[in-house]
């Protein structure tokens, strides 16, 4: 980084976090290696490719993004416990990544406490969703439904989903045929197509919902869906968890804290500077910037590990 | 109706609007027509090359393409269109050594020889030529139209009338086709097939931890579908032939033409003889185009024999005959190979099923690229929001019909000057190409592990050939286990874990009878290899 790019490093960092003084100094070693688990031109992608665009403007580092997608985001954990944890090297997840997936596989290589997160940028826009004027289109016609005997196809697009559908339906008396599908887009596509009747969308719905083509028939999240504020929230229909999350970025375990500080801080900088590209995209598309990082992020984690490792044991006990 | 009006128009203005490379007079000319033209010219010389084919210049040019434009959804018309280009090209210059040398550049241009060269030799070598461009350009404009008609609602039908478990035997039955009908028995064939769906399950599926990766870690996102594919395609048949040449150690036959003064050029009423041997060309072509995985070469073959039944029917005993350089001989073999290219992307575009090498590249590119799936998807109508992949989709259509009307024009007086390519030897040629294509793939990857992967490919694809194995059903399945996987676990979940659902619907029940009759009626005993 050049002298011209220190003092506004130091200015935005003031202006985003200004109980960071010490971690102003901090500036990456080399280029930054951007990881990302999500396929190339999704809505996923396409965030992590804007922050890495407003980190080079904003900041003056070099980043660039990679594919590295799979396995829910394992691939990328595997991939990333392995980079030097400089700074150099972060990726961006779920943060059901690191507690469900990570619980679930097992594999104690890719577990929380082998990462370093960083910062959030966005919460899931979680909705349960289904054709508008369909059959499904309501909460109500959906346990009508199976009252009167008719299977109900539930599209999910993770294990975490899948168990979420499959808890729900337990707490509800209703049996539901859980179709495990390729991300949002998957889901939708199965329901236009007719293929599954309900399902789980994290964001990607809210154009098809507010051109009437879809509706959010409940919600997963504790706040109120920007497009659909009276969903029900699933807790209210007899769910004990929530199906709630962000999107993230996090780097190899043992991070140095002030690099830890610095990268947290740029990312909140890009993602809140409504003159960037990035938040443009995430107040279309995600309901706005959500951006949770140090102490907070830790006890958000923290938390929905806890939950998660509940869930585990509620659906397989 | 309106609706589909404002979607043509909006895939023209995809083209015509895209980004501009430069302007001349003040007039911007699209990033995607320059590079249509680009991958044209280089098809038609490729096409014209022996040794070379479009699917190795697609092959080696694709990796170029998305390192240049990247991964995002404006990458997809431009790298498209330079695919498209070389598709319709190099069947155009696959015609070029045919005719002057009796080589043929192409697989499918072998019939083109038979009257193709004789009436080179009889001194009549434009007149060959322009007689080829003018059959094959028909033959593929006719696929196209057919293409952009059927495709959509083909699609819609089948999102309409088939759920999940038909879907998923659809996917069965064109894999039991492909391998039936490709390579020398059906029981290579389905070896084919079957090591393809192998190599394409590991790391697949959806367990949290990888599959079949015996624990090495760069195994645990599969091979990349890149260099497995190039490595059996092009870098195994790149061995093969450079174990050819060594074998036989001279390089192929180059016979040249000399000019016996007799007229040449397009002659007074060769239009109107060629025409009606051009159609039964392209609807021969275009019916055997549309069902996946068996080619060009078959086409031509089945429109020369046919067409040379019914002029000897038609024509008087002491007039030339098929086989002398008639003028219908080459028409009824260019248009038929020709046809074949537009046909087999009705299967692709409406179900995500690669018919042939050419198809294979552009899926690979779509898959590379991301924002495009080729499948049913692509064809639904949305209402109010616009479904992008539907646009891109008539992009391409509007890609190919100026790829047409290019190759009516400039695509003509380019493959004449093509001439001089069948003299490069191959043994200077294959090395080359052999580098380049590592090169790509690394450029593409950045990891060693991607071209060992290659590398390892080449050499299982180069003893597939030794053994006869056909390399495209492996190819193909490779692509396609994974939907046939995927819809299996869904139509399988949707159904409520029902063991049987493959059975529960007479469609699905009477693909399934296909699937399983395809391989006994279509079983040739190794009697005669293709």
């Amino acid at each position: 980084m050049t002298n011209i790019f220190k003092p506004l490093v130091a200015a935005a960092a003031l202006c985003a976090a200004p109980f960071s003084a010490q971690a102003q100094g901090w500036t990456p070693p080399g280029p930054i290696t951007m990881y990302i688990g999500f396929a190339a031109g999704g809505g996923a992608d396409t965030q992590a490719r804007l922050i890495a665009q407003g980190l080079e403007e904003k900041f003056g580092w070099t980043v660039i993004p990679q594919q590295a997608q799979g396995n829910s985001g394992l691939n990328l954990a595997a991939e990333l416990a392995d980079a030097p944890a400089d700074g150099t090297a972060i990726g961006m997840v779920v943060s059901e990544t690191l507690t469900y997936s990570a619980l679930a596989s097992g594999d104690p290589s890719v577990q929380l406490d082998k990462f370093t997160p960083l910062a959030t940028t966005a919460q899931f826009q979680m909705g349960m969703v289904a054709m508008d004027g369909g059959d499904f289109d309501s909460w109500d016609k959906v346990t009508a439904a199976a009252e009167a005997g008719t299977p109900i196809r539930f599209a999910t697009a993770s294990d975490r989903q899948a168990d979420m559908a499959w808890h729900l339906g337990q707490k509800v008396g209703i049996d539901f045929n859980i179709v495990e599908v390729r991300g949002g887009k998957g889901v939708m596509d199965g329901l236009r197509g007719g293929d599954v009747d309900i399902g789980w969308v994290a964001g990607a719905q809210s154009k098809p919902v507010q051109q009437g083509e879809m509706t959010n028939i409940a919600r997963g999240i504790k706040t109120p869906l920007a497009d659909t504020p009276d969903a029900p929230v699933i807790t209210e229909l007899g769910s004990d968890y929530l199906l709630d999350g962000y999107f993230m970025f996090i780097a190899p375990g043992d991070l140095d804290p002030d690099a830890r500080e610095a990268l947290g801080n740029a990312i909140r900088a890009v993602a809140n500077d409504s003159s960037t590209d990035a938040n443009a995209m995430l107040t279309k598309a995600f309901g706005g910037a959500a951006v949770v990082t140090g102490e907070d992020l830790d006890i958000f984690m923290e938390h929905s590990v806890k939950d998660a490792a509940a869930l585990i044991e509620a659906v397989n006990g | 109706m309106s609706e589909t009006l404002q979607y043509i128009g909006l895939g023209i203005m995809s083209v015509l609007n895209g980004p501009e490379l430069f302007s001349i007079f003040g007039i911007g000319v699209p990033v995607a027509i320059v590079m249509l033209m680009g991958g044209l010219l280089t098809g038609i010389a490729v096409g014209a090359t022996p040794g070379l084919a479009g699917p190795m210049a697609m092959a080696i040019s694709l990796p170029l393409l998305i390192s240049a434009f990247g991964f995002t959804p404006d990458a997809l018309l431009p790298v498209f269109a330079f695919l498209i280009g070389i598709m319709k090209g190099a069947t155009l210059g696959g015609a070029v050594p045919a005719i002057l040398f009796n080589l043929p550049g192409t697989p499918d241009a072998m019939m083109t020889t038979l009257d193709g060269h004789p009436m080179a030799q009889n001194g009549q070598p434009k007149r060959a030529l322009r007689i080829a461009q003018l059959s094959s350009v028909s033959g593929d404009t006719f696929s196209d139209i057919v293409l952009f008609v059927c495709a959509p609602f083909l699609a819609v039908i089948v999102e309409r009338y088939l759920d999940l478990p038909e879907k998923t035997a659809l996917l069965i039955l064109s894999i039991s086709f492909i391998a039936a009908v490709m390579g020398a028995s059906v029981g290579k064939g389905l070896l084919s097939v079957s090591l393809g769906l192998i190599a394409a399950f590991i790391a697949s599926g959806s367990d949290l931890s990888p599959r079949l990766t015996m624990g090495i870690p760069a195994l645990r996102e599969g091979f990349s579908l890149t260099a497995a594919v190039l490595g059996v395609l092009i870098v195994g048949e790149i061995l093969s032939t450079l174990e050819e040449l060594w074998r036989n150690k001279h390089a192929l036959k180059v016979k040249d033409v000399e000019n016996r003064g007799a007229i040449d050029g397009l002659q007074r009423g060769d239009i109107r003889r060629i025409v009606p041997y051009i159609g039964r060309g392209a609807v021969v072509g275009t019916m055997i185009g549309a069902l996946p995985g068996v080619g060009s070469t078959l086409a031509a073959t089945l429109s020369y024999t046919l067409a040379r039944r019914r002029h000897r029917a038609i024509t008087a005993s002491e007039d030339p005959q098929f086989g002398t350089g008639v003028p219908e001989g080459i028409a009824a073999t260019e248009a038929a190979n020709s046809a074949v290219s537009g046909a087999n992307l009705i299967p692709v575009l409406s179900l995500g099923i690669p018919g042939n090498a050419a198809a294979v590249f552009l899926i690979l590119a779509a898959d590379s690229i991301g924002g495009f799936n080729p499948g049913p998807a692509v064809f639904t109508f949305t209402e109010n929001e616009i479904n992008p992949q539907l646009v891109t989709a008539f992009g391409i259509f509007t890609l190919m019909a100026l790829g047409n009307l290019l190759n009516w024009t400039v695509g003509g007086s380019f493959m004449r000057a093509m001439g001089v390519l069948a003299k490069i030897p191959a043994h200077y040629l294959l090395p080359v190409v052999l580098l380049v294509a590592m090169t790509a793939i690394y450029f593409q990857e950045t990891s060693m592990f991607a071209i060992w992967t290659t590398l390892g490919f080449g050499v299982f694809g180069f003893f597939m050939r030794k053994m006869q194995v056909p390399v495209l059903p492996f190819v193909i399945a490779y692509i396609l286990a994974g939907p046939i996987e995927r819809s299996a676990r869904e139509a399988f979940s949707a159904s409520g874990a029902d063991p049987w659902f493959l059975f529960k619907s007479p469609i699905s029940v009477a693909f399934l009878v296909l699937s399983l009759a395809a391989p006994v009626f279509l079983s040739r005993g190794g009697k005669k290899p293709s």
